[in-house]
């Protein structure tokens, strides 16, 4: 896809990566997926491998008490609630994050910065919801000393909550840099690489959804 | 560049040479298993049924080791010495990429050996860890910062005598010269012969029941009850073995010390009735009319800094331990250097209540403090006016 | 297309200590490493003499305030493996890496100046603790409840300064690890298939993937540390439904392919070593390759090794893989020996040191098996004998073939070549210092002395081995000054290198000494795993084998 872009590349030696992921860096190896993708997709290894370990003392804690939610929190965490509508908004914001990149990649700018822009709000919204979930929960008497329960459960959401806000931010500089007319069809490395973050992000709210509200 | 065909024929005496060099090295490490110093390469007589087990697998592993150790330095070392370079090689040596036959051979024979280690290391694991449903003795020994309790269970599972005591003969007014059979000289007592079964717990951080001579080690892990089971051999009737935590716990971790005391069947019997006679009678009335003081330890704590008490007559701390139970405290009273020991007093487990009498002592400043926490907020100032 | 891909090429040449505050080009990073992380390496060693001064004799004499002592040996393995060993070998790969497969430089160069910049401070945030009320005195494992809050167990701000440091640290080695391995699948020159890259590459590439997929488990156990410390959290709470060995299980998810992070690469420099002073090629180069992927894969299910005598984990299995991973470990080795083997060895000193990490990693190798057979761990575990083990891996293993490294590649990054008699001082000192303090340790432990005590009694019949290995370790510091000399001097009046000072097999040697900005000019043909000793002496012996 950006075989083609190294054919100036000898020349671009002084501006290795400008910013994140907007330049190919001279390279010899042709073809495949470029190396701002590459690299983010061994980000999201590494960050994978960062909330299995949570998720091992998530289930290691929960094996060993019972039962699980602790009396005093039964039904507290229930999936037929806001939580239920944030989990939607992050899904629904996945499908327009790849409605971006489809858009960018017909060269589509509009199409694009809408799209984006949607993905964006979506997060925001989703954050927002969060917090206030938290506030209920808070009012309920539910904290993180509020043993194994409260710590696992806020650890949790609140890495993944702290996940998304840093994928808010990626998308915010996407935004900006799109509306500056930096990405076209050949040239959206970048755009790539946040959309798999978040794709990684929403992944990441169903499986903790799953786990902490269903099973 | 040309390249010949095969290493360039060296005089035989390089070879000698090489072969001598690794001839040399080889009586070094000879004379070193065989004088004296040997013996260190070896852990300690083992003196538990379970220990010569771990023993026996040592040995093996061992001889292994030092078949591989001298086979494989010997093969560096003379290839070193035998192929170096010297003047006038310029042509290159045979270019050899590799054989995948000995890749072959030397994947498997490893590969061999470490099953054959793996499968005699499992076999003794069975019986190390083993544990048997009625074990003659019962222990259930309790790790807190930084002191070990002892607790001697009935079969039921109840406590019938507890031994809370630094190392055997570590002194102490009862202990004034050790005596195997004297419970409170310390240590832990076991009658050899017997299957003793240890259950382990601590109330804080985590430690570890080591003893050098069992060639065996448990961590004390809380919220987690570990327990395995050993028998004195019975030639070691009247020994004393030395033990220690060995899993970091603290600035105290490495006065963390025990004994294990083996005796006889029938001193084993005589002892634990003394302790449990000892645990049953009523502490002697404090004298009247002494100055009764109160101390409460919590969180590893005093709850008073400052006491003071006339010169030159009994007193009495009335000392409640809050802690939970496994941290053990004392009220021992040293100079005002913290460290010359005036009055040394015998722990108090958590949760018990202790009714310490001390003799009058001429006016001055001490210390007030536990000896077992030696810690700012454990350390007061006692002033005898 | 990107329009700064015409920007002018002139940016980059900045005066003087600025241009080295601010460079992003790889060998200038690699070298900031090479020096930040070997200023650590002083530091950590300074804590280890005053560990080894106190335990010299029974009593105390060095340490008045015990918990010190806890701090010293805490900080002073801290300090050896997450700022010395692991960047230390980084900033070798980062130096080689690119020059090793004819890129300009790293894939990320912006990031690969974060990474480094990542590293003294977080050295300096881990040492900040010393001043904020005492440093972290839970040891280098940190395991709670000893670490967490409590009146005896880490109640200062050390601990929490521990925590941020290493989480810190441990960032800067994922982003190095990505950077390293979208080099090496990116950027590799014409002709530089994946099996024609030299070893060192290859043990980076494997290091790359621990470091990516193992740190972040240890930034997971620490940061739930830090949530159990200071907000109230109950991950590691044995009293309050946690768990104390669940800590165990995720350090040592990470600990475990840690050790491979760290000897990983210095078995790779030895290979790079051995060949060009042997004349020969590595003997099998595939094997090799296999072995070290290998041993990276059967790293992450050994991690419960450290823990036989928890009571917690299920040990025939990990006895069983911890046992297997000694079979690549010895291919490799036997493919050392045999590149030795009917070579014509030029006793220089990286081959001295490279031979010096065949003969004591080897060491580290054998009296690792003793602790896989579970009962025999029983006895081992937490005693010297373990302190013995790792150092013969990590110091006999990784720190000589470091110094295997830093003693070939000097002529590359400097144009000069360090003095080979100062070098050789160097060794025997090291050498014996070395042995002199960790081979006394094993018999301490089967002695039954435990790790981490401030003291022991004079009667336990520990004394004199105590007082070798105090001896020894002032050796090996004392051997640290010729060294420090030799490049002192040779910087300065060192003979001058030229491109290619030991007849080199691997693309580095066909560029100048040092090399220019963006590296090389021009690459010879990369047809094999050594394309400058190819364009040396022709395409010889290959008809034998490919």
């Amino acid at each position: 896809m950006t075989a083609d872009s190294h054919a100036l590349a000898p020349l671009d030696q002084t501006g290795l990566v400008a910013s994140v992921g907007s330049a190919v860096p001279v390279g010899h190896v042709r073809g495949g997926i470029s190396n701002p993708v590459l690299g983010m997709l061994l980000f999201i290894t590494s960050e994978v491998m960062f909330f299995a370990g949570l998720f091992a003392a998530y289930f290691a804690t929960r094996a060993q008490n019972r039962p699980w939610p602790p009396a005093e929190f039964d039904g507290i965490l229930n999936p037929l609630s806001l939580i239920l509508v944030a989990t939607v908004i992050l899904i629904t914001s996945s499908f327009t994050c790849q409605f971006a990149i489809w858009s960018i990649q017909r060269g589509d700018r509009r199409g694009f910065i809408r799209n984006i822009s949607v993905t964006f709000v979506l997060g925001i919204v989703f954050l927002l919801l969060q917090a206030y979930d938290y506030s209920l929960l808070f009012g309920e008497g539910m904290s993180m000393g509020s043993g194994p329960f409260g710590t696992t459960y806020f650890t949790l959401t609140g890495f993944h909550g702290a996940h998304v806000f840093g994928g808010v931010l990626m998308l915010g500089v996407i935004l900006y840099r799109g509306m500056l007319g930096q990405f076209s069809a050949r040239h959206h490395d970048a755009v790539e690489a946040v959309s798999l973050y978040w794709h990684f992000v929403d992944v990441v709210w169903i499986l903790l959804f799953s786990v902490l509200y269903l099973l | 560049m040309r390249l010949s065909s095969s290493p360039r024929k060296r005089p035989a005496s390089e070879a000698l040479v090489a072969g001598g060099v690794v001839v040399v090295l080889l009586a070094i490490v000879a004379a070193v298993f065989l004088s004296g110093q040997g013996a260190t390469l070896y852990p300690p007589n083992p003196v538990t049924e379970q220990g010569h087990d771990i023993k026996r697998l040592y040995d093996i592993t061992f001889a292994i080791a030092v078949a591989i150790f001298i086979a494989v330095e010997g093969l560096i070392v003379w290839s070193i010495v035998r192929y170096r370079r010297r003047p006038g090689d310029d042509e290159l040596p045979p270019q050899t990429h590799g054989n995948n036959l000995v890749e072959v051979i030397w994947t498997l024979i490893p590969t061999v050996i470490v099953l054959y280690l793996f499968a005699i290391s499992w076999q003794s694991l069975n019986t190390v860890d083993a544990l048997s449903s009625d074990p003659d003795i019962r222990v259930h020994a309790v790790a807190g910062q930084f002191i070990w309790t002892f607790e001697y269970l009935d079969q039921a599972g109840n406590v019938v005598a507890t031994q809370q005591a630094p190392a055997y003969g570590a002194g102490g007014p009862d202990c004034p010269t050790p005596a195997m059979t004297n419970p409170a000289c310390g240590g832990m007592a076991v009658p050899v012969d017997r299957s003793v079964q240890v259950t382990l717990d601590s109330p804080d951080v985590i430690h570890a029941f080591y003893v050098p001579r069992f060639l065996f080690k448990r961590d004390v892990v809380p919220g987690q009850t570990n327990r395995f089971e050993f028998t004195v051999d019975a030639a070691e009737a009247g020994q004393v073995f030395g033990g220690q935590c060995a899993e970091l716990c603290g600035t105290g971790h490495r006065t963390m010390l025990f004994s294990v005391v083996a005796l006889s069947g029938s001193d084993y019997d005589t002892w634990l009735a003394a302790l449990v006679e000892r645990a049953n009678a009523t502490p002697p009335p404090p004298p009247s009319g002494a100055t009764t003081l109160q101390l409460t330890a919590k969180d590893i704590a005093f709850d008073k800094r400052e006491l003071s008490v006339p010169a030159n007559a009994s007193f009495v701390i009335d000392f409640v331990n809050a802690d939970p139970a496994g941290v053990a405290h004392d009220v021992d009273i040293r100079q005002s250097d913290g460290k010359t020991v005036v009055v040394d007093q015998q722990t108090a487990d958590g949760g018990k209540q202790s009714q310490y009498t001390y003799e009058g002592l001429p006016a001055g400043t001490y210390t007030f403090i536990c000896s077992i926490h030696p810690v700012p907020a454990m350390t007061g100032t006692l002033t005898v006016q | 297309m990107a329009t700064h891909a015409l920007a002018p090429a002139a940016v980059t040449y900045r005066p003087g200590l600025y241009a080295w505050l601010t460079t992003t080009d790889h060998k200038k990073i690699g070298i900031m490493y090479l020096i930040n992380s070997f200023l650590f390496f002083l530091i950590g060693g300074l804590f280890a003499l005053a560990v080894r001064a106190e335990l010299a004799v029974p009593g105390l004499q060095v340490f008045t305030n015990e918990n010190v002592y806890n701090e010293s040996f805490s900080i002073h393995a801290t300090v050896m493996i997450f700022l010395f060993i692991i960047p230390i070998l980084a900033g070798l790969g980062n130096y080689t890496v690119p020059l090793m497969i004819g890129a300009p430089d790293m894939a990320f160069p912006r990031i690969n100046a974060l990474s480094f910049w990542m590293l003294p401070l977080g050295g300096i945030l881990l040492l900040s603790g010393f001043l904020a009320g005492g440093a972290a005195a839970a040891g280098w494992t940190s395991y709670p409840p000893l670490s967490s809050i409590g009146p005896l167990a880490s109640p200062g701000a050390g601990q929490d300064l521990w925590i941020v440091s290493l989480v810190l640290i441990g960032t800067s080695s994922i982003l190095g690890g990505i950077n390293f391995l979208v080099t090496i699948f990116k950027m590799r020159a014409p002709g530089m298939t994946l099996f024609r890259m030299p070893i060192m590459v290859w043990t980076m590439l494997v290091t790359s993937v621990l470091v990516v997929m193992a740190t972040p488990v240890i930034t997971s156990a620490l940061v739930m540390l830090f949530i159990d410390r200071n907000l109230g959290g109950h991950f590691y709470d044995p009293f309050a439904g946690g768990n104390a060995v669940l800590y165990q299980n995720i350090f040592w998810f990470y600990s475990h392919p840690a050790v491979y992070v760290m000897v990983l690469p210095a078995m790779g420099v030895i290979s790079e070593v051995l060949p060009v002073f042997s004349r020969k090629p590595l003997f099998g180069y595939k094997a090799f390759i296999f072995a070290t992927a290998a041993i990276g894969a059967l790293g992450f299910s050994v991690w419960a090794h450290h823990m036989f005598t928890t009571g917690a984990v299920f040990l025939p299995f990990f006895s069983l893989i911890t046992f297997l991973i000694a079979v690549p470990t010895g291919v490799k080795m036997f493919n050392w020996v045999f590149t030795l083997f009917r070579g014509q060895i030029s006793l220089s000193t990286p081959l001295i040191f490279a031979v010096g990490f065949l003969t004591m990693f080897l060491i580290g190798g054998i009296n690792g098996a003793f602790s896989a057979a579970v009962p025999v761990d029983f006895a081992l575990h937490d005693t010297y004998w373990v302190v013995a083990h790792l150092h013969y891996v990590l110091f006999g293993g990784s720190v000589f073939g470091l110094f295997a490294g830093i003693y070939y590649w000097f002529p590359k990054m400097t144009g000069r070549l360090l003095s080979e008699g100062f070098g050789k001082v160097h060794f025997v000192l090291m050498f014996i210092g070395f042995n002199l303090t960790f081979f006394p340790m094993h018999m301490l432990g089967l002695a039954g002395m435990p790790r981490r005590i401030a003291d022991y009694a004079s009667g336990a019949g520990w004394n004199d081995w105590n007082l070798a290995a105090s001896i020894g370790g002032f050796l090996i510091g004392v051997s640290m000054l010729p060294f420090l000399w030799n490049i002192f001097v040779s910087l300065r009046t060192g003979r001058i290198a030229g491109d290619d000072p030991w007849e080199g097999n691997t693309l580095e040697w066909a560029t100048t000494s040092p090399p220019p900005p963006y590296n090389f000019d021009r690459l010879p043909e990369i047809r094999s795993e050594r394309p400058v000793f190819d364009a040396r002496h022709g395409l010889i012996g290959h008809a034998a084998k490919d």
